[in-house]
């Protein structure tokens, strides 16, 4: 069954009592696309997910995932996806081999991709034949990681994947989504670990307090973030007044900072010249976009906000 | 109902199947045993009136008789253990166990519907307990064999004493399964359960040993389990009827509430 979306929400919205945990979430997750979903400890993304997954029901709205009502039909969803949970916790009696045989009967399909996700993600014989209650955290969740993938489903959710994993699991981790994105494949992505998503993602809905902040194409994302700049100048400082973009100049001597959001041509055709001695332009990062959705809760009342 | 996940509860539970699936054979052993020694020395104790024979008997069960030992058997507070492990202990924590170690998470991932989760772990279950009343059952009858008392039995009564014995442990493990479906921790599905076995089972020995609180076991599912009656032939299908009740609704509640209530995230 194709569906024209992999994902769709419409004012989908999760409330336990009066607490409002997630409220009028509508967005669209393509096939093939690496979605990211960000957001802080508590914003909703974890409620999200487990409202599409259909272990929690939802105060109102729809969702459907793959073409199949998240309500109503949570188990054809299921049969066709993937799903690694934030902070996983698998049978500690088992083997590591013996949790991801167990978990592939239940899934009811082979698990063609077991072999490669275990060599990529340093999972030897020898190591999955080690009960899971001798395994370290980053071990765990390479089982985590290899459970959710195994059966190459059509679509995977995972929630804070990377969590746990050193910087070089990371990286071979990322390898495997980009290898997924090239087969077609869609991930939806949870996390709050900006520099992943910016690494990883095509899209980004940023999620705060149980609301959709925004939705945007990364890179879209980037191209319109303000980078700061820095120059140092000998001699008369130059009039940067008419470059458009540029803005907070500020002038220190013989150094100059502003920030510049667009094209950077017309800035460095503006500064052009013998008497510059120094240039930096900071690329532009997810993290000032993030913060700037959150630019209210950097107070110390923030922790507070309920999930 | 899930195949796999029904060998997969049974695998989680096959030492404690095993150990106590032993301890339950030598029990049942052990009862046409001290029927052999100890009742002619018992009957005369209460023809003495040295203690009054009510003190005797315990539950519905008592030393006088086969059936009665029989009867005593199965309500001992040590049968009660020894079934209670799978029945109370077991089944409460089935689900909620899951739920509580977070594994919960990646069963509900798979394709399988709550309720589908719900009966094959209930399959698996009832099957336990079914295995622990026919062991004790089958200790009874190979210990009355080798005291050579069978012919004491109805034998051809046996599979309805199985029968109510399963009944009224069933209906035990079905209110743990319902009470471990509603709890996000083993703790208290397994203190409800145990409190819901123990107020039966008080009713039961206080009605049979005080003769004014002889009401309080019209109330106990205990005191519908009457193999000694039925081994003599005078079976109430009532019984089977109310303890038939009692199996029945904690399965309608659970498989209406488990599919319907949320599993957040763990704590």
């Amino acid at each position: 069954m194709q569906a024209t979306t992999a994902i769709s929400t419409a004012h989908l919205s999760k409330r336990y009592g009066r607490v409002v945990a997630l409220s009028d979430l509508t967005l669209d997750v393509q096939p093939g696309e690496i979605f990211g979903f960000l957001g802080p400890n508590g914003a909703g993304k974890s409620t999200t997910i487990r409202t599409l997954l259909g272990f929690l029901h939802a105060s109102g709205g729809s969702a459907s995932v793959l073409g199949h009502d998240v309500a109503s039909q949570s188990v054809e969803i299921r049969k066709r996806i993937g799903y690694l949970p934030s902070g996983i916790d698998l049978y500690e009696s088992l083997s590591g081999a013996g949790v991801l045989d167990y978990l592939a009967d239940l899934q009811g399909r082979e698990p063609v991709r077991r072999g490669e996700l275990c060599e990529r993600m340093q999972l030897p014989a020898s190591v999955l034949k080690r009960k899971v209650r001798d395994y370290s955290r980053g071990m765990r969740q390479k089982i985590g990681v290899v459970q959710a993938l195994q059966h190459d489903p059509e679509l995977a959710i995972l929630d804070e994947p990377s969590e746990g994993l050193d910087p070089l699991m990371q990286q071979a981790f990322y390898a495997i989504l980009d290898g997924l994105r090239d087969e077609g494949r869609t991930i939806f992505f949870s996390s709050h670990v900006l520099s992943e998503v910016e690494r990883v993602c095509d899209r980004v809905a940023i999620i705060r307090a149980g609301r959709l902040m925004a939705l945007h194409d990364v890179g879209e994302l980037l191209a319109r973030r303000k980078r700061r700049v820095q120059l140092r100048w000998r001699g008369v400082a130059p009039d940067l007044a008419d470059v458009p973009g540029l803005a907070d100049v500020v002038v220190d001597g013989d150094r100059i900072s502003a920030t510049l959001q667009g094209a950077v041509a017309p800035f460095v055709r503006a500064i052009a010249s013998p008497s510059l001695e120094d240039l930096t332009i900071e690329p532009a990062r997810l993290e000032e976009a993030f913060l700037e959705y959150y630019a209210d809760d950097r107070g110390p009342e923030s922790a507070d906000r309920p999930a | 109902m899930n195949l796999r996940l029904v060998v997969q509860t049974w695998r989680w539970q096959r030492i404690r199947l095993l150990v106590v699936g032993i301890a339950a054979l030598i029990w049942g052993g052990l009862f046409p045993l001290f029927y052999v020694q100890f009742s002619d020395a018992l009957r005369q104790l209460a023809r003495s009136g040295a203690i009054p024979e009510q003190l005797l008997n315990f539950g519905s069960g008592s030393l006088f008789t086969l059936p009665g030992t029989i009867t005593l058997g199965f309500q001992h507070p040590l049968a009660l253990a020894l079934i209670g492990i799978f029945a109370v202990g077991a089944a409460s924590s089935v689900v909620a166990g899951e739920r509580q170690r977070g594994t919960l998470e990646v069963l509900l991932a798979r394709p399988i519907s709550r309720r589908s989760l719900y009966a094959s772990v209930a399959v698996a279950m009832l099957a336990m307990v079914l295995l622990m009343v026919s062991l004790v059952l089958m200790g009874m009858v190979g210990g009355a064999a080798l005291q050579n008392v069978l012919d004491q039995l109805e034998v051809s009564q046996l599979p309805l004493v199985l029968l109510n014995g399963f009944l009224l442990w069933a209906a035990f493990a079905a209110f743990a399964l319902a009470a471990s479906v509603t709890f996000d921790r083993a703790g208290p599905a397994m203190g409800l359960s145990l409190a819901y076995l123990l107020i039966n089972y008080f009713g039961e020995i206080l009605g049979s040993l005080w003769s004014a609180a002889a009401w309080t076991q019209d109330y106990s599912l205990f005191h519908h389990f009457q193999p000694g009656e039925i081994l003599t032939g005078s079976l109430d299908p009532i019984d089977l009827l109310i303890l038939g009740i009692a199996v029945v609704l904690p399965i309608i509640y659970a498989l209406i509430v488990f599919p319907r209530r949320d599993v957040p995230a763990p704590a």
